[in-house]
């Protein structure tokens, strides 16, 4: 465990602090080891006096905040401690009960010192049962595997600049047209969930490299695997028809009947839901890949495009409520779907006379995470087998997001069931999104350490890179009803929005993309969305157009 | 800040010297020993997140230490701006329930 803090700016010790730790060299924190209690709950609290209630030395107060003189344990409210630290000298530092946290008698505020919280964590992690059996426990994760892939720049090896089939040159039409790539799709009968996950799936970074550089071959594909359908293939024939400078909507007939063969469930002429097509969509890649390399690897190495791109790692955290045991798990996954933060929207609390400048009463993105990242307590009917005491106990859940991937799929969830009625509804509710997203908060290494309090400790696993900053590229949007809407998508190329409509293009402001009814967002790390921005205009040469033949129009 | 608080007249607390405790003491301690008090702290902490009370504290919070400037705000500044705003927000319903919950611990603890 370090003590060096990479992301977290370590707030600087006050004058008094910094005096106090010199004087007291090593066992600065000495007086308070052993009187550090750990709840279930994880709250660390100094537990001194298990007989007495803890009181004022001065007023008796025993309720609110009280705090503990690291010097002579004596114990004090905030109205009386600045005098016991003005009567004593050296008797400035003192530690929140409650909370376990330091607090300058003298500056009258909350301090932080790296040393302390180590210690306070380093008791917590003791305290906790499983926690001095095993050495894994919330510090490192049991069964993961220790190569971290930095997945970050050039991960996936693809660099546009390197290779070899692209040739950069001026698009003589840059000014008066749009950027190569946007190309309108046909409505094939109720196929805008086709079309819509299309665009978003062409346009992602990862993918668009990875179809233009001719990662995939369609000829040595058919000489390999010898079998006439694969979804690969035909995501490569519409990328390079997208990417050929022609801007006549575009028939993706091939796909859809590859599609139909590897979905056969989905096939039909009915409106279907767009992220279940990008799950299957995602799947069939997958599947093809994974029967090429004829290997059975799990889906966190899996080397497909579908998930370099788009897999990451779910950690989920179950804590019995009485022991306070946790075991934790692991689970890849390709997207996040997050349930809207409507319940605490409505305004149920009467009497709030004050309310911030904040509006509380719109669904936001960060709502839905923060919702998909808090501990839940399951119900009493869903008690879970606790390792520690050995029978069925109420336990509390919490997810958080152990690995990003390159590419972040954050699926809204549209759809309420009522058992009662026996019917499913459209959720409507407008939901806020931003365009740069940083999904620090929600990483396990930040929900984790949550779990221990209002600390500056370093975990071992913290990412310090910066790889949680995120762009969107994409955005699905819905409108109209459950079985008959309809899908569009936006996106955003070189900082232009522009709103793909089955085969309508058109240029379109940010305040519109803002506005829209979301169902999916397309995010890519930062670093990615730079480099595919860059000026670097370049025409795929496909033997099958001229690209310098001059085209009927851009609109 | 000076106080005028009137000293007990055993001001180290020693056990019942002179002064009985009072009934809201006699709870509270009730409370603290059968771990009770832990579990409905445990309770409203859960209740007070779930319908956003947390989060318009926070909201506040945030407010004046933009306006006064993140070095010029202590801990104590921030309790004293909030506390009664907090207190004053609680939802009923909220109170309603650990009201409850105290009441039937007392009964219970054949008061």
């Amino acid at each position: 465990m370090c003590a060096r803090n990479s992301i977290y700016t370590n707030p600087k010790p006050c004058k008094h602090l910094a005096d106090y730790k010199l004087r007291h060299g090593f066992n600065t924190y000495d007086s308070i080891r052993n009187c550090l209690k750990t709840t279930p709950n994880g709250r660390t609290r100094v537990a001194k006096h298990t007989t007495k209630i803890p009181r004022c030395s001065f007023c008796d107060r025993y309720q609110g905040r009280l705090y503990f003189c690291l010097m002579c344990s004596s114990l004090w409210c905030p109205s009386h401690i600045l005098l016991h630290a003005q009567s004593e000298k050296g008797h400035e530092v003192a530690i929140d009960m409650d909370r376990s946290e330091l607090y300058c008698c003298l500056c009258c505020d909350q301090v932080y010192d790296p040393d302390f919280d180590k210690v306070v964590v380093c008791n917590q992690v003791k305290d906790l049962p499983g926690g001095s059996k095993s050495k894994t426990n919330s510090f490192e994760a049991s069964g993961e595997r220790s190569s971290k892939r930095k997945r970050l720049d050039s991960g996936i090896g693809l660099d546009l600049k390197k290779s070899e089939l692209l040739v950069s040159m001026r698009d003589r039409r840059a000014k008066s047209c749009y950027p190569l790539g946007l190309r309108g799709l046909n409505n094939l009968g109720s196929t805008c969930f086709m079309n819509s996950v299309l665009q978003a799936l062409l346009h992602a970074p990862p993918l668009r490299n990875y179809f233009l550089n001719d990662r995939h071959n369609s000829v040595q594909c058919r000489k390999r695997s010898g079998e006439k359908l694969c979804l690969l293939c035909d995501i490569d024939a519409i990328s390079s028809a997208m990417f050929c400078g022609d801007r006549t909507p575009y028939t993706p007939a091939h796909f859809l009947y590859s599609w139909w063969q590897h979905s056969s469930n989905l096939a039909s002429y009915e409106e279907q839901d767009a992220h279940e097509f990008f799950i299957s969509v995602l799947d069939g890649i997958h599947e093809k890949e994974s029967k090429i390399r004829n290997s059975g690897k799990d889906d966190g190495d899996c080397q497909c495009i579908a998930h370099r791109a788009f897999s990451g790692l779910l950690r989920s955290d179950v804590t019995c409520i009485s022991c306070g045991f946790s075991s934790t798990t692991y689970d890849p996954c390709v997207d996040i779907s997050l349930n809207m933060d409507t319940s605490n929207l409505s305004s149920s609390n009467a009497n709030k006379p004050i309310k911030p400048d904040e509006k509380t009463s719109v669904s936001t993105l960060s709502g839905c995470l923060n919702l998909f990242t808090r501990a839940e307590r399951l119900g009493s009917d869903q008690k879970l087998h606790c390792q520690n005491c050995q029978e069925l106990r109420d336990s509390s859940k919490q997810l958080s997001i152990r690995r990003l991937p390159l590419v972040l799929c954050l699926h809204i969830k549209r759809v309420e069931h009522s058992l009662v009625r026996k019917i499913s509804r459209k959720i409507n509710q407008y939901m806020q999104f931003p365009f740069s997203l940083d999904m620090t908060p929600y990483l396990s290494s930040s929900i984790v350490r949550s779990k221990f309090g209002n600390r500056i400790f370093t975990f071992e696993y913290d990412n310090s890179n910066s790889s949680a900053a995120y762009e969107i590229f994409a955005v699905i949007a819905h409108s109209g009803m459950l079985e008959s809407g309809h899908y569009v998508t936006y996106l955003r190329l070189k900082n232009q929005w522009y709103k793909c409509d089955d085969a309508w293009i058109s240029e379109v402001d940010e305040g519109i993309v803002r506005a829209s009814q979301c169902y999916m967002l397309f995010y890519v790390q930062k670093l990615l969305y730079n480099k595919a921005n860059e000026d670097s205009s370049f025409v795929r040469i496909s033997p099958r157009r001229d690209p310098f033949e001059s085209t009927a129009g851009c609109s | 800040m000076k106080h005028s608080v009137n000293r007990p007249p055993t001001p180290d607390a020693a056990e019942d010297q002179g002064k009985e405790p009072t009934l809201q003491e006699i709870i509270n301690i009730k409370l603290i020993e059968s771990g009770e008090k832990e579990r409905l702290m445990e309770l409203l902490r859960e209740r007070l997140i779930d319908c956003g009370w947390k989060d318009e504290m926070k909201a506040l919070c945030r407010a004046h230490v933009k306006k006064k400037g993140r070095t010029n705000v202590t801990v104590d500044d921030l309790v004293h701006l909030i506390t009664p705003k907090g207190r004053a927000s609680v939802p009923d319903s909220v109170k309603a329930e650990l009201l409850q919950r105290i009441r039937t611990f007392l009964m219970s603890a054949a008061l």
